[in-house]
């Protein structure tokens, strides 16, 4: 009986919030239309946005950078900048955001990275009417896209043209300078035990190469591969890049033991930069660039 | 029944196998094993995501390192700071996870008993974890700590499991399960806590993995291995009467709650110590002890040390293969040794 009883109740609970999220959308006013996203996904999303949530660091620093900050009404615990962020509701850590926050928020679009991992609830959010738009950058253009696309989406083009015209010139300023600087062989260091570093995936590739350097490893598989100490030391990288900081901590802040003999722990050429600005593929990247181009080659950016 | 069993123990006063394990059969086994896993290492140190030359690199092993025979400067730092000491580990661990498993089941007169299934393993995961959590990345916080750990999962199965008529072989079982469950909620609960790339490295951590090891923290494993495999294996005449039953054990002499005690916090020191440097690597202590009873029968004082050398083969040979699979990305050997392990131990349960 009391089994039938809480069977009852739960079905009535699910009727009534498919009625709620029915209600919701037929309140929107104004008419949807359709889109593609950077995984490749078709996705219906309303032509004005008010309200949405961003389940990643780096989508958070880009819809502040565009001015769309105000109509974020949800984040991660991790998205911790600009600080005005840090003032909007978190809905939990990118791997294990709550749904139900998430729902009750009633998001229009919902921001997704691909780093995150989020296929498991992207089907449930568009159950409920609620659009994910994930994007997926490989590169810096990649990242300069996905402002882009967001802008379009929240509406904001021309702020994200004037901030698109401000870290392009600052990039082709870094490119001018490195350009005629010979390559440095970098090793980028993710963690140090176990050693993992970055593959022909990550974005940092893409960066590093644009600072005036080339990553050791560019051409293995993957985003973030578990490395081979004994083939990062043959690779003989001449500068070893420590993202560590930020929102990392002190973690990672030291050369894994087995390269502590390479050619860059020798010549003291091992740089810590802040993870913040390379691990979120996002407007702060360019920081982040400029960080790598003043490490590898510190000698055309000492006037 | 019992009576029937020890009648054929003191009958032969050998063993329960039908073999005779004589000193000097034992000697010749282990000598040849070990000769066995010295060839394993040399051969096992030639492979790797770097191509070393080889006649170079044999030479340079058989003056240990005191000349390069020719090898570059990275050659020789490849060899003998990252190769090397890497294999030594596997070694250690694999040595100490088999001996402790071979002693688990003897001590439990279960087959099944492990590390793992005793809650040990994760005893010395949760402390490892509460040193890399709470205190910091200090070289020895972490080995401690995870001793630590063992010794409280270990002597909390023991108190769980002593009930009004003494300590039943069920109840062990029981209080492991129980603790294992209740420490892997435990290590659930505190990575939620954690921040993300601590997350990362931990669960690798967790898979099992060999590289990255201090040289202070290889000689501790080391020699805690060696210290650890020689102090059960004295213990292997009083293990083998106790497979018996205890009271029977008892009856012929065997301080029974002396012997559970000491063969407890040595096999979970060995435990902690392989958890500390190398995270979990599975399966080592059911496979390998059972493998070598199969061939060699079940007499302690062979199949412990016999154990101990087959553990250190195959745990370096199962981390060659995770340096070597997809090289130069790593696989967690932890991965290897399951997959090897899982189906092996499914054919010989079949077998039976």
């Amino acid at each position: 009986m009391r089994r039938r009883a809480a069977a009852f109740l739960l079905f009535s609970a699910l009727v009534l919030s498919n009625a709620c999220s029915a209600r919701t959308n037929s309140n929107r006013s104004g008419g949807r239309h359709q889109t593609v996203d950077e995984a490749g996904r078709t996705i219906t999303v309303p032509d004005t946005i008010t309200r949405f949530i961003s389940l990643a660091p780096n989508l958070t620093e880009i819809v502040y950078a565009i001015g769309a900050g105000d109509e974020l009404v949800g984040r991660t615990t991790y998205c911790n900048y600009p600080a005005e962020a840090l003032k909007v509701e978190a809905v939990g850590d990118t791997l294990k955001p709550s749904i139900e926050r998430i729902i009750a928020l009633r998001p229009q679009v919902v921001f997704v990275s691909t780093a995150s991992q989020l296929e498991a609830f992207t089907s449930e959010l568009e159950a409920h009417q609620i659009a994910v738009y994930v994007t997926d950058s490989h590169d810096l253009d990649g990242v300069f896209h996905s402002i882009e696309e967001i802008a379009e989406l929240l509406g904001k083009q021309s702020e994200a043209r004037n901030l698109l015209t401000q870290l392009k010139r600052r990039v082709s300023s870094v490119e001018d300078k490195v350009k005629s600087r010979p390559q440095v062989r970098v090793f980028y260091q993710v963690s140090d035990e176990p050693l993992y570093t970055i593959g022909r995936e990550a974005f940092i590739t893409d960066l590093i190469r644009r600072a005036g350097g080339v990553s050791v490893t560019a051409d293995i598989p993957g985003a973030w591969p578990k490395f081979s100490a004994e083939s990062a030391l043959a690779a003989r990288p001449e500068a070893i890049i420590l993202p560590t900081g930020g929102s990392m901590g002190d973690a990672n802040s030291s050369v894994a033991s087995a390269l502590k003999r390479s050619p860059a722990a020798a010549n003291g050429r091992v740089y810590k930069i802040n993870d913040d600005h390379l691990s979120r593929p996002g407007p702060r990247s360019v920081d982040g660039l400029e960080d790598l181009a003043r490490a590898l080659h510190p000698e055309v950016f000492s006037k | 029944m019992t009576t029937a069993v020890s009648d054929k123990a003191i009958d032969t006063n050998q063993g329960l196998d039908a073999t005779r394990v004589t000193p000097g059969r034992t000697l010749i086994v282990c000598t040849l094993l070990f000769v066995g896993l010295v060839v394993v290492v040399v051969l096992m140190s030639l492979l790797g995501s770097e191509r070393l030359p080889r006649q170079a690199s044999l030479c340079a092993l058989a003056t240990l390192g005191k000349s390069s025979c020719g090898l570059s400067p990275d050659h020789e730092a490849i060899l003998f700071d990252i190769r090397l000491p890497r294999i030594l580990l596997g070694a250690a661990v694999g040595g100490s996870l088999a001996v402790a498993g071979a002693s688990y089941q003897s001590l439990l007169r279960n087959p099944l008993a492990e590390p793992y299934l005793l809650g040990i393993s994760n005893g010395a995961a949760v402390g490892t974890m509460v040193a890399l959590v709470f205190m910091g990345a200090h070289e020895w916080t972490r080995p401690l700590m995870a001793f630590t750990g063992a010794l409280i999962a270990t002597l909390v199965v023991y108190r769980l499991a002593q009930g009004r008529t003494g300590a039943t072989p069920e109840r062990l079982i029981l209080a492991g399960v129980i603790v294992t469950t209740f420490l892997s909620s435990a290590i659930v609960f505190v990575t939620t806590l954690m921040d993300a790339t601590r997350i990362r490295s931990f669960t690798f951590w967790l898979l099992g993995d060999l590289s990255g090891t201090t040289a202070r923290l290889l000689w501790l494993a080391m020699f805690i291995a060696v210290a650890g495999a020689i102090v059960l294996a004295a213990h292997a005449r009083s293990l083998n009467l106790l497979m018996l039953g205890e009271r029977d054990a008892f009856d012929l002499g065997v301080e029974v709650s002396r012997v559970r005690l000491t063969v407890f916090i040595v096999a979970s020191l060995l435990v902690g110590s392989s958890v500390a440097s190398s995270g979990s690597v599975g399966y080592v202590g059911l496979v390998v002890p059972h493998l070598v009873r199969l061939s060699l029968g079940s007499d302690n004082r062979i199949t412990l040390p016999a154990a101990a050398i087959c553990g250190a083969i195959f745990v370096v040979v199962a981390d060659t293969l995770a340096r070597t699979l997809i090289a130069p990305r790593e696989l967690p050997v932890g991965a290897i040794t399951a997959l090897i392990g899982a189906p092996l131990f499914v054919y010989l349960l079949r077998r039976r």
